[in-house]
């Protein structure tokens, strides 16, 4: 997981997203969203190969938190099979994906 | 030196390793302390070089000191052409027997003493020369000679001591003619005393060496010559200073115990592992020992055991000082004579307190992590046991108004992951049938809670409000996002979920339903398969007003309808098509012939747990046979 902020705040998570790492991932992206405020959030999924629905989960509230601070929320980069749980979940769209 | 103290410390060694050892060689202890003596030496160089010279010429060390005794006790000490005598009387075996005589130069009367002063430089530590004057027609001295030199001795320029032999001191060393150095040699061949020199200056004229340099200089008159040594005080600083910085990385000290004249030498930072001034001086054995923590003198006298067998020995123990607890490792080694006696026992010691505190934590963390791994086997208990009052599973299919459905819950086969899938059967009261199943992101309690409240929420909205699957799913998100516990627990995620609910209406075969980011049913009819066409929908607890908009399906007797959770299809390392194709199989093998119990078999045959995840599926046919809708 990487973090880079200005104006926009760009989450870049790696490899296997799950039960065993969502409670951290979700508490640097909250913490980041409430220290710096960013105009928009974007999560890069590029170099993810697998997510669970908790890893969804963090996906979910970070997309919660950054509409609850009025940035805006894009997912980019999913690969198809992630792409695919997205749309099975109704997700694209508020991700931007749609 | 006491030849008395030697043996009774080594008596109490003895007495101390529990080992009988036969009585110690006075002799070899007396001539190295009078050879130290009369040398000018260390008393451990005196003994190490005899020791040595008598394994050289494989003879007992005592005989040959035996001998060294004999020569020094004939004549009392007098001035150099003693101490020639004395060297080449007791010293003239070995010049007949070592096999590789060092420096082999012309041989001449005169010279021989000169081999066995460089045989004794030859055993010795440290950096001394042999000077032999050169006098003038008038018998004046104007050069030195080097004529011997100790193996250490290595110049500012890298002359070893062999490059020097030979050389006149003012072409080696320019600097040093009519300076101080020089005007004490003369003073030293004039009256046959020994002298000491500096602290002073030298200044190189070697470019690559350090420009200027602090020496002490000792003479001593040896035959016709000069013994004469070098310290160089920069090196002794940087060396003092690295062990120094040593024992302070290591929290180390070092000390020597000279079983020989009974002297205990204790590091500064021995002193500071003992919290002791050095002023205080070190302190005893008995005293040390006193401070050992009763438990561990066990330890303690084991180490002492391997000692007197002649093992190096590797004991770590706690000390108690001041009312606190330190962890010490000691490691212990000896000179020993050539019959394997120790002479001098030194001690490495390091205060591991540290490294055993980290140890005692990682232990406790470890108890911790087991403590943990039982409270989740106890919450795994917990929930599986909620799993089955919340969630009661028929074994048998089970008869709902024109319907028959059987359900399977599979568990998750790692019981941390354990969770909230669920399922809901129930007639609606207007005749339809209401079935679903859902399935909450996470494990554990908190996900088997929310699966809880989602099931009963359902069966309660189903009774009192709505049988229609849209509407419900948009209560039950707006349940899920308003829920409380996510605040008061800000690190937590909140609790998302997803799920399908579909009105079954017997009387006009059809399924109405709705998904919240649920995979759709599935729909077997005559050996075929399909994913039914999904409405929208997004997850339960993402959106405060998310709309479930329902899709009406046709499903007619002989059809079999496959409600499930991801569970079933979804495995970490293998897509969604791979996962599904095998379910779809048993679909179509089940439904390409007419068969008397389809839903029982196929919750049998889709009967594998996933390993990562909890499965749940509810399979449904309608009843009353395989005849075309609207039949009686």
């Amino acid at each position: 997981m990487e973090m880079r902020t200005d104006e926009v705040l760009q989450v870049t998570l790696r490899g296997e997203i799950d039960f065993t790492n969502s409670t951290e991932i979700n508490k640097r992206i909250k913490e980041a969203v409430t220290e710096y405020r960013p105009a928009a959030v974007r999560v890069d999924l590029s170099a993810v190969t697998f997510i669970d629905s908790t890893g969804v989960g963090v996906l979910v509230n970070a997309m919660r938190m950054a509409n609850a601070a009025r940035s805006e929320f894009r997912v980019v980069g999913p690969n198809r099979r992630i792409s695919d749980q997205l749309r099975t979940m109704g997700l694209l769209a508020a991700f931007g994906l749609a | 030196m006491n030849p008395e103290g030697y043996r009774s410390r080594l008596a109490d060694l003895d007495a101390r390793i529990g080992k009988a050892q036969p009585p110690p060689d006075i002799v070899l202890g007396q001539a190295s302390g009078l050879l130290a003596g009369r040398a000018g030496c260390r008393l451990g160089e005196a003994h190490a070089y005899l020791v040595r010279l008598a394994a050289e010429q494989r003879r007992p060390a005592h005989e040959l000191a035996a001998e060294l005794l004999a020569a020094l006790e004939k004549e009392p000490p007098r001035g150099p052409p003693f101490v020639s005598a004395m060297l080449e009387a007791a010293l003239r075996p070995a010049q007949d027997q070592a096999a590789p005589a060092p420096a082999p130069r012309p041989s001449s009367s005169g010279e021989a003493w000169i081999q066995a002063v460089q045989q004794i430089l030859d055993g010795l530590a440290g950096r001394h020369v042999l000077l032999i004057p050169r006098y003038t027609a008038t018998g004046q001295v104007d050069d030195y000679t080097f004529a011997a030199a100790s193996p250490a001795v290595l110049d500012l320029s890298g002359r070893s001591g062999a490059q020097l032999i030979g050389h006149r001191m003012s072409e080696i060393y320019p600097a040093i003619v009519d300076g101080p150095i020089w005007d004490a040699w003369h003073q030293t061949l004039r009256d046959g005393l020994p002298r000491q020199i500096g602290p002073l200056p030298y200044l190189s004229p070697a470019e690559r060496a350090p420009a200027e340099i602090l020496l002490t200089v000792k003479v001593w008159p040896v035959g016709a010559g000069l013994l004469n040594s070098w310290i160089r005080h920069d090196e002794e600083t940087r060396l003092a200073e690295r062990i120094a910085q040593t024992e302070r990385l290591g929290n180390l000290g070092w000390g020597e115990w000279d079983l020989v004249t009974g002297q205990v030498l204790w590091s500064d930072g021995l002193y500071r592992v003992y919290e002791r001034a050095p002023s205080e001086g070190p302190l005893s054995r008995e005293e040390t020992e006193a401070l050992i923590v009763p438990d561990d003198l066990p330890v303690r006298a084991r180490a002492a055991e391997a000692f007197g067998r002649g093992e190096a020995v590797d004991v770590t123990y706690r000390i108690r000082l001041g009312g606190r607890i330190k962890h010490v490792r000691t490691v212990v080694d000896a000179v020993r004579d050539t019959e394997g006696r120790p002479v001098k026992v030194y001690g490495i010691v390091q205060d591991v307190t540290a490294g055993e505190i980290s140890r005692l934590r990682l232990t406790e963390a470890e108890r911790q992590l087991r403590a943990q791994q039982q409270s989740l086997a106890a919450e795994h208990r917990v929930v599986t046991r909620l799993q089955q009052i919340v969630l009661p599973m028929p074994q048998e299919p089970i008869d709902l108004p024109g319907l028959r459905v059987a359900v399977r819950y599979l568990p998750a086969e790692k019981a941390s992951r354990v969770g909230g899938d669920w399922y809901h059967a129930t007639p609606t009261g207007n005749g339809n049938v209401l079935l679903s199943v859902g399935d909450v992101a996470g494990h554990g309690m908190e996900a088997a809670a929310a699966m809880a409240q989602l099931r009963h929420g359902l069966a309660a909205l189903a009774v009192t409000t709505t049988d229609d699957p849209g509407r419900l799913l948009t209560a039950l998100n707006r349940l899920l996002f308003a829920d409380g516990h996510v605040a008061a627990q800000p690190n937590l995620l909140p609790v998302t979920a997803t799920a399908v609910v579909a009105r079954y209406e017997p009387g006009r075969n059809r399924l109405v339903w709705a998904r919240a980011g649920h995979p759709a049913p599935l729909l077997a009819r005559a050996g075929v398969t399909v994913e039914l066409e999904q409405p929208d929908g997004p997850l339960l607890g993402a959106f405060p007003a998310a709309e479930y908009p329902t899709t009406v399906t046709s499903l007619r007797p002989g059809d079999v309808l496959l409600l499930y959770t991801d569970g079933l299809v979804e495995q970490r390392h293998q897509s969604s098509e791979q996962g599904l194709a095998p379910v779809l199989a048993v679909l179509n093998r089940i439904t390409a012939e007419p068969a008397p119990h389809p839903v029982a078999d196929l919750v049998n045959q889709l009967d594998h747990a996933n390993p990562d995840d909890d499965t749940c599926i509810l399979a449904a046919r309608p009843l009353g046979g395989p005849s075309p809708a609207g039949g009686p």
